[in-house]
């Protein structure tokens, strides 16, 4: 391929399409799109002002507490609000279906509450408009527009006759109409490059955040490389520029609309989860294998606190050394907790294999592969959430078990009541156990989880440039 | 000449392309519901056996102190499912369609979310509404697009201008043709839908089935006017993909979009905190302040009079339990407002976007929307009023575990029935829309010959 004639002929296509109106229509609408999917990506975030400010609301409160029995605080308890992501401006993922704030007190793993999808209306399973959106779905019609008619209508009039009689190649020619294609598939995107740098920096992020970014905006132009490709070589084995519009669009609606969701559908049905009840139910069902450690009397915590006594050489609890109630709810927390973590995970496990079925079909959908990857570094994705819920319960139970080390150490032993103010801790213990803070994933465990969509990224490069390759040796002027 | 057209369009790859697709798709939809439908109700039988379960174990183990039981109680309420449901799922996968509730502060207990795959959410339902509102458009565009200018590409428009009587009936021929076809298969998976669920033939169903029709002919409608305007196949195509796009993928998601923006919900997180201190700050203040409280609340009970400041009182603690609803009450009033208003606006920018109206219309009928959950929130309120009524005085007299009757508590089911069907609201909007494109497309369609 000679460089001059490859830029010669793409040049040759983008001001050809530069003479017709529709370019600037087009281009319009998509800056409309951004201007409207980074405003409502800001004002989303946006929302983390308020989950700080209620963040630290609960916290003054909690810290406000005066002198107290600790079992009172720790059923006073705290929340966690879960933050968004700084690259959430960028693609909304799941965002929208997860919960946002949980109250964390002992015994109890509540749910985390108050998605935005909880209090919306239907509209939002219509899809929501962000940049990330845009980019995987608009943008593909957008290049398949601008170039379907790229190799065939030329062969349909004869031009392309003249160019091969006239000294170029078949392969500059593909190339270089997929080169220029490709150069206007940058213009439509380098705003939105431009749009999300300009917004990360009027806040000071860390080299993570910029990471992420990176990896995000190499994987959108890696994408818009084989959407352009694909145009091409649907343009180059079609018969009339009528069939390579249908066939592409048909390509569309398959890829975007028609298999992520028969999919996801698919996954579920495959692998059915547990309704709340059941959950619930079956780790009730084995804590109470233990017995329950609100109760003196039973069977399962008696042995142990017959077991401490003989440690301690003593009759009756009264005479142990520390408050023995305080720490048979230790123990109960240790239980209960490592059963609910036990189901939690194996619930989340269930998730992950309902969504496999779409995650190996990125394979073959590279919508897919770039949905899935763009969601997960803009910490907008499942394991995300798992994460936060993770940290919100491992917190909840350092809580938990702070609170009854408190009262194992400083209240006295033959107390069981925790009314009132005669057996108390000092307020001072409140402040200094620490707030929840959440903190992301590194880039490198995304990554690790989101490999598949990564392969699936370049594999499809690879396949569109071999696919170009083959049309060059054998394509056809007439 | 209609047998001749039927066969005509009958043999194309397109028309059997997707005419198969969308019975797949249909049919997948329709297992999908039925799935949704098994596991609601599997989820009602749970509830009612774990109820009586759950009863009978804590009365055994806190049979000596009636005060304690409660503490440990849960009434189910459940939310009834219209088999309608398993034709538009709507808001139902994610907003719990049964909720166990204690006599405690309710606000703490009433937005407890159900377990779902938030991934799952995202991609959406695969239900017969989604194969309605989505995919029959694309087959009315791609059996539409070039229903004129095929002819005048393939140079048949000559033969047809010589041999036709009425060249506008030869196109309206090829439409009917057309519809009648598509309608069939709809009205067909509707049918299939219907029986495979159980859906009763009442008016929601007639409505749902209306619905679906007039979105049809809506698109119809519109096809035939952007095809009449003489442009080349390939034109038409974009055009009618772009306004697809335009209406079930971006004005939605521009709507939802500005809804969520500008009714943005931090009463959600402040009704939480308020809800906790309501109750926890009471551990450490006058008792008598607490109870004073409450008999403004609830005057009925005063005689109980005021517990000892010292020392632990049944009485006090569901007093307190109490206060958490009462101190958060107006930030959770200010919730349920902005909720309701977020469903007022949704439905008046359905108006005038029909993809919108004939989806929050299935979803109303089928009683999965969000104003159907906002109702049902609300009668949780007077369930959970009328259980702590009931047993308010039994805890502040000490009364016996067994001097209650277990059995009575099974759980309550809420069935919606305060709606009324207003079929101009409903219908009114796509009949204008038709109207519109019709007279539109008379116009050009003259133009044409």
């Amino acid at each position: 391929m000679r460089r001059d004639v490859l830029l010669l002929v793409a040049r040759q296509f983008w001001t050809s399409v530069f003479k017709s109106k529709a370019i600037y229509l087009l281009l319009g609408l998509t800056l409309i799109l951004l201007f409207y999917a980074a405003f409502s990506g800001v004002s989303y975030h946006e929302q983390n002002h308020h989950r700080i400010e209620h963040q630290q609301q609960a916290r003054e409160s909690w810290e406000a507490n005066p002198d107290k029995h600790p079992h009172r605080m720790a059923h006073f308890g705290t929340f966690a609000f879960r933050l968004k992501h700084p690259l959430s401006i960028f693609d909304f993922g799941v965002e929208s279906f997860t919960g946002n704030a949980v109250f964390l007190e002992a015994h109890k793993q509540n749910v985390v509450n108050f998605s935005e999808a909880s209090y919306s209306t239907s509209l939002i399973r219509f899809g929501e408009l962000s940049m990330g959106m845009i980019l995987q779905l608009i943008l593909p019609l957008i290049v398949f527009f601008l170039g379907y008619a790229a190799i065939v209508a030329d062969r349909e009039n004869g031009t392309l006759k003249i160019l091969l009689t006239q000294g170029a190649t078949w392969k500059e020619v593909l190339y270089g109409r997929a080169l220029g294609l490709f150069g206007l598939s940058c213009l439509f995107y380098l705003p939105f490059v431009f749009a999300t740098v300009a917004l990360l920096l009027m806040e000071s992020y860390t080299a993570d955040v910029w990471i992420r970014l990176l990896v995000i905006l190499a994987s959108y132009l890696l994408y818009l490389f084989i959407v352009s490709l694909l145009t091409i070589i649907i343009s180059v084995g079609s018969k009339t520029s009528k069939n390579a519009l249908v066939k592409l669009l048909g390509i569309w609606l398959l890829l975007v609309v028609v298999i992520p969701r028969t999919s996801q559908a698919v996954g579920s049905f495959l692998y059915p989860t547990p309704t709340k009840l059941e959950f619930r139910g079956a780790i009730e069902e084995e804590v109470i294998q233990f017995g329950d450690s609100h109760n003196a009397n039973d069977p399962y915590y008696n042995f142990i606190r017959d077991s401490v006594l003989e440690v301690h050489g003593v009759q009756s609890i009264n005479e142990l050394p520390f408050n023995y109630p305080g720490f048979q709810m230790y123990v109960g927390e240790k239980i209960s907790t490592e059963i609910y973590v036990r189901h939690h995970k194996e619930l989340l496990d269930q998730y992950r294999r309902q969504n496999q079925l779409t995650k190996w079909l990125a394979l073959v959908n590279p919508y897919l592969g770039v949905k899935g990857l763009s969601m997960a570094l803009c910490g907008t994705d499942l394991e995300t959430y798992a994460s936060f819920q993770h940290q919100a319960e491992a917190y909840r139970y350092e809580l938990a078990q702070a609170m009854n080390e408190l009262q194992i150490k400083h209240i006295r032993a033959n107390v069981t009541s925790s009314e009132g103010k005669v057996n108390v801790v000092d307020r001072e213990e409140w402040k200094s156990f620490p707030d929840f803070t959440y903190e992301y994933p590194t880039v490198e465990s995304t990554l690790g989880s989101e490999l598949l969509a990564l392969i699936s990224i370049l594999l499809w490069s690879v396949v569109a440039l071999g696919m170009m390759n083959y049309w060059a040796r054998n394509a056809s002027a007439l | 000449m209609y047998k001749l057209l039927f066969q005509q369009f009958l043999r194309t790859r397109a028309c059997q392309l997707g005419l198969t697709l969308v019975l797949i798709l249909g049919g997948i939809s329709i297992i999908i519901g039925k799935q949704f439908l098994t596991d609601q109700g599997r989820l009602a039988d749970q509830a009612t056996q774990m109820q009586q379960e759950h009863i009978e174990r804590n009365v055994k183990l806190h049979g000596d102190d009636l005060s304690l039981l409660l503490y440990y109680l849960k009434f189910a309420l459940l939310n009834e499912t219209d088999p309608l449901a398993g034709l538009s799922v709507g808001q139902s996968d994610l907003n719990p369609g049964v909720q166990r509730i204690r006599i405690l502060a309710l606000e703490g207990q009433k937005y407890d979310s159900d377990l779902v795959n938030p991934t799952k959410l995202l991609y959406g339902n695969l239900d017969l509404s989604f194969v309605i509102v989505y995919v029959f458009p694309l087959l009315v565009i791609a059996f539409m697009y070039n229903l004129f200018s095929e002819e005048r590409e393939s140079g048949t428009w000559q033969m047809v201008n010589v041999m036709a009587r009425s060249k506008s009936k030869f196109l309206l021929g090829k439409l009917l043709v057309r519809f009648l076809l598509l309608a069939g298969v709809m009205l067909f998976l509707i049918g299939v839908g219907a029986v495979v669920l159980g859906v009763a033939a009442d008016t929601a169903f007639l409505l749902f089935t209306l619905t679906a029709l007039f979105y049809l002919i809506f698109w119809f409608a519109l096809c035939f006017w952007v095809v009449c305007l003489r442009q080349n196949s390939n034109v038409n195509a974009l055009v009618l993909l772009t306004i697809w796009l335009a209406l079930v993928v971006l004005l939605p998601a521009f709507v939802n979009n500005y809804i969520t923006n500008n009714y943005p919900l931090p009463e959600a997180l402040s009704t939480m905190i308020k809800q906790r201190d309501g109750y926890h700050v009471k551990w450490d203040t006058s008792k008598k302040e607490t109870m004073e409280k409450f008999y403004e609340e609830y005057p009925q009970f005063a005689n109980y009079g005021f517990p000892s400041e010292k020392g632990y009182s049944p009485t006090w603690y569901y007093a307190m339990q109490h206060m958490g609803d009462v101190e958060s009450r107006e930030d959770s009033r200010a919730m349920q407002l902005k909720i309701r208003s977020r469903e007022a606006s949704s439905r008046m920018w359905a108006q005038v976007i029909p993809s919108m109206q004939a989806q929050l219309v299935f979803n109303e009928v089928a009683g999965t929307g969000l104003d159907d959950y906002m109702d049902f929130l609300q009668y949780m309120n007077e369930f959970h009023e009328n259980l702590r009524l009931y047993f308010y005085p039994m805890i502040f007299s000490n009364s016996e575990v067994a001097s209650v009757d277990w059995g009575q508590f099974t759980p309550e089911v809420f069935t919606n029935s305060n709606k009324s069907i207003n079929w101009t609201k409903k219908l009114g909007s796509l009949v204008i829309t038709i109207l519109l494109f019709s007279v539109l497309s008379i116009f050009s369609v003259r133009k044409l010959i």
